[in-house]
């Protein structure tokens, strides 16, 4: 009997009668408050997580943008392949700047410029202000992870209220990687002290569209 | 790591002469606490979102053979190589064997009680491996050549001169007053390590069954770095972490970050299924799932089954007036508070731990604040029997007991005591309290002072304040 074989044995005679069947009926999921509008919420529990939202028409938001990026020193923006809309906006910018244009295989391989890594979110959550960027499909996670500032393009459809919408959509058979980006990175590991910008971006950027 | 609970008189009376650790004490937990109490208020459904995720907890150890079974089922069947370890010695040969195999010679690791608890990174040291612990948290702790004190606060003994020497010393960096330039400083040399690392080692918040999901839950980022960009990915953790389905995951997601630091949630929560697919730009080719018992089965038989319940949110050590005062290293091994107190016994074995049931006033506020309701004060109270059952009180504390037991069964006696102790306490008092009793009294009286006693028995006052008698 190899180690597994013996655990799950030592489990089962360890559980004791199985008197219920799993997954026994549970009370009701936790009513939450009726949030009628789910920007209004996303635009508050983002910002209470330290996300700066920003908000259509695109040519006003890009000025915007193009400020808050030369105050974090940026001067690199990359963008996945294939990935237009991050391409678009990404593009645009860089007569708000000095800003070069860059890749993430670039940046990945270490970079000396601040850079900014521009991506389509797969989803919104309004309840926790989160931005969710997957693997599916073959895409990467390099704009949210390694960059000093993230711009997470979001399309106003795919704001969903709740964290089980967002799942649900894809745990039938889960990429990889999910991930819920909320804010930026932080620690308060020194002197509880919150500290922005531990080990991923500095700032966590939404682009609301639509 | 190594055990030194039964030490915890020795242990406290450090911590409670240790000036710089009770200031770092007395701010992290009023902290935490301040900011769980606000984000608790803040939401309605906490008490709601409370009870359900204990009923799922309960329902997964009821049923964990099945939902074990399931998990490592799903994750196989995405690429996941699924290993199980009896106990410590066990599983660090699995991660050696695992490291040697393949080929890693630096490892980037974010926080893990359970690695702890099977000195991980002694065992991957011994494979020839460089580990770095990546949580800056650890990783100060690490470079300091210590042990984390706190479950979600590892480095809260330390402060930022030390943190700032450390630096100097172990990476040449220049002496800062500056809490964002040391966090830079850590950024800038642990970001070299994940981009070169072989393998990133993680351990997990929860495992999801009908997924085959390792998901973790941290605000650096350092567990997402270390889950997508080595090659391999290796997670430790404790097979009471299962959850039945993903549905079930909000329901956790929504008490953890509340519970331990006050966020409605942590700036990530990485949710890592598998190997990475055919086309991915990222993500590891090989992911090890190293699942350990560890004594765990042993108490999913016993009556303090729903201690595996936990969710190791570090709730219960921030509101614990012992633990406000003596820390986490006093507990003498990986887990401190209440928490510790309770589970230290079960995992080591009682002997071994037999002072830590009593590192508690039982005062009840860790099962107040419990996100997923353990009974901790009836289980430090049952530990506290089982340890006289198991000969491991002396004859004088057994004695001292049985009377005490005789006096309250008795309240004429109880009243004749409370009268002298009245006027005898007279003469022990110092300032607000009694210290210095002479021998066998000593022994209480050198760590603690005692009230004075009152000068009327609690039943007479009683009756004075009821206006029954004058």
């Amino acid at each position: 009997m190899n180690e597994r074989e013996s655990l799950l044995r030592r489990l089962s005679a360890a559980c004791g009668s199985h008197g219920s069947p799993a997954g026994e009926p549970l009370p009701g999921e936790a009513p939450m408050a009726a949030e009628s509008d789910r920007v209004a919420l996303f635009a508050k529990t983002f910002a209470a997580a330290g996300g700066v939202l920003l908000r259509g028409p695109v040519e006003m938001a890009l000025s915007d943008l193009g400020e808050i990026l030369r105050a974090e020193g940026v001067t690199a923006l990359f963008f996945p392949e294939g990935d237009a809309a991050a391409r678009e906006i990404a593009e645009a910018l860089v007569p708000f700047g000095p800003f070069n244009l860059t890749t993430g295989a670039e940046v990945r391989g270490g970079s000396a410029a601040a850079t900014a890594g521009f991506r389509t979110a797969e989803a919104a959550i309004a309840e926790t202000g989160t931005i969710v960027e997957t693997s599916a499909g073959g895409r990467t996670l390099l704009p949210g992870l390694v960059a000093d500032v993230h711009v997470a393009i979001v399309p106003a459809a795919s704001l969903v209220a709740r964290m089980e919408e967002a799942l649900a959509a894809i745990s039938a058979d889960p990429p990889r990687n999910i991930s819920f980006l909320s804010g930026p990175s932080r620690t308060g590991d020194i002197e509880q002290t919150l500290t922005i910008g531990a080990h991923g971006p500095r700032k966590a950027i939404a682009l609301l569209l639509g | 790591m190594e055990l030194n609970a039964n030490a915890f008189g020795r242990n406290a009376r450090k911590a409670l002469l240790d000036k710089k650790l009770q200031g770092a004490l007395e701010r992290a937990t009023e902290r935490f606490l301040a900011h769980r109490d606000a984000a608790v208020a803040e939401f309605p459904e906490f008490e709601a979102t409370r009870e359900r995720a204990s009923r799922i907890k309960r329902d997964v150890l009821d049923h964990l053979d099945t939902y074990l079974a399931h998990f490592i089922e799903e994750a196989e069947k995405r690429g996941a190589i699924v290993h199980v370890a009896r106990d410590a010695a066990q599983a660090r040969e699995i991660a050696a064997r695992i490291a040697r195999d393949e080929g890693v010679t630096l490892a980037v690791k974010s926080k893990s009680m359970a690695s702890e608890e099977i000195s991980l990174n002694e065992a991957l040291q011994g494979a020839g491996v460089t580990v770095v612990e990546s949580d800056l948290g650890e990783y100060i702790v690490q470079l300091a050549g210590e042990t984390p004190s706190h479950i979600i606060a590892p480095a809260v003994h330390k402060t930022r001169e030390e943190i700032s020497r450390l630096f100097e010393r172990h990476l040449g960096e220049p002496r800062t007053e500056s809490i964002p330039e040391l966090v830079g400083m850590a950024r800038k040399h642990l970001r070299g390590k994940f981009l070169s690392a072989g393998m990133g080692v993680s351990g997990g918040n929860f495992l999801v069954a009908d997924t085959g999901s390792v998901v973790l839950v941290t605000n650096e980022g350092n567990g997402r770095m270390g889950t997508v960009l080595p090659r391999v990915h290796l997670a430790v953790v404790g097979i009471e972490k299962v959850i039945p389905r993903m549905a079930d995951l909000p329901t956790f997601l929504r008490l953890l970050p509340r519970s331990a630091t006050g966020q409605a949630i942590s700036s990530y929560v990485s949710i890592v299924t598998g190997t990475r697919r055919a086309g991915d730009p990222e993500g590891p080719d090989r992911m090890h799932i190293l699942l350990l018992d560890c004594g765990r089965s042993a108490i999913l038989e016993g009556k303090y089954r729903e201690v595996l319940k936990c969710l190791r949110c570090g709730a219960c050590l921030n509101t614990c007036p012992v633990y406000q005062s003596v820390g986490g290293h006093a507990y003498g091994w990986v887990y401190s508070g209440p928490i510790g107190a309770v589970l230290t016994p079960l995992l080591v074995g009682l002997p071994e731990a037999a002072a830590l049931p009593d590192a508690s006033t039982l005062c009840g506020a860790c099962a107040d604040v419990c996100p997923v309701k353990i009974p901790l004060p009836d289980f430090l109270l049952e530990l506290r029997s089982d340890a006289r059952e198991q000969g491991l009180k002396t004859p004088g504390e057994i004695a001292a007991m049985k009377g005490y037991a005789g006096v309250m069964q008795r309240a004429g006696l109880l009243e004749a005591i409370e009268r002298i102790a009245g006027v005898l306490g007279q003469f022990f008092t110092k300032g607000k309290g009694i210290g210095g009793m002479p021998y066998p009294f000593s022994g209480w009286t050198e760590r603690r002072d005692f009230p004075v006693p009152a000068k009327l028995p609690f039943r007479k006052q009683w009756k004075i304040k009821r206006g029954v008698t004058r």
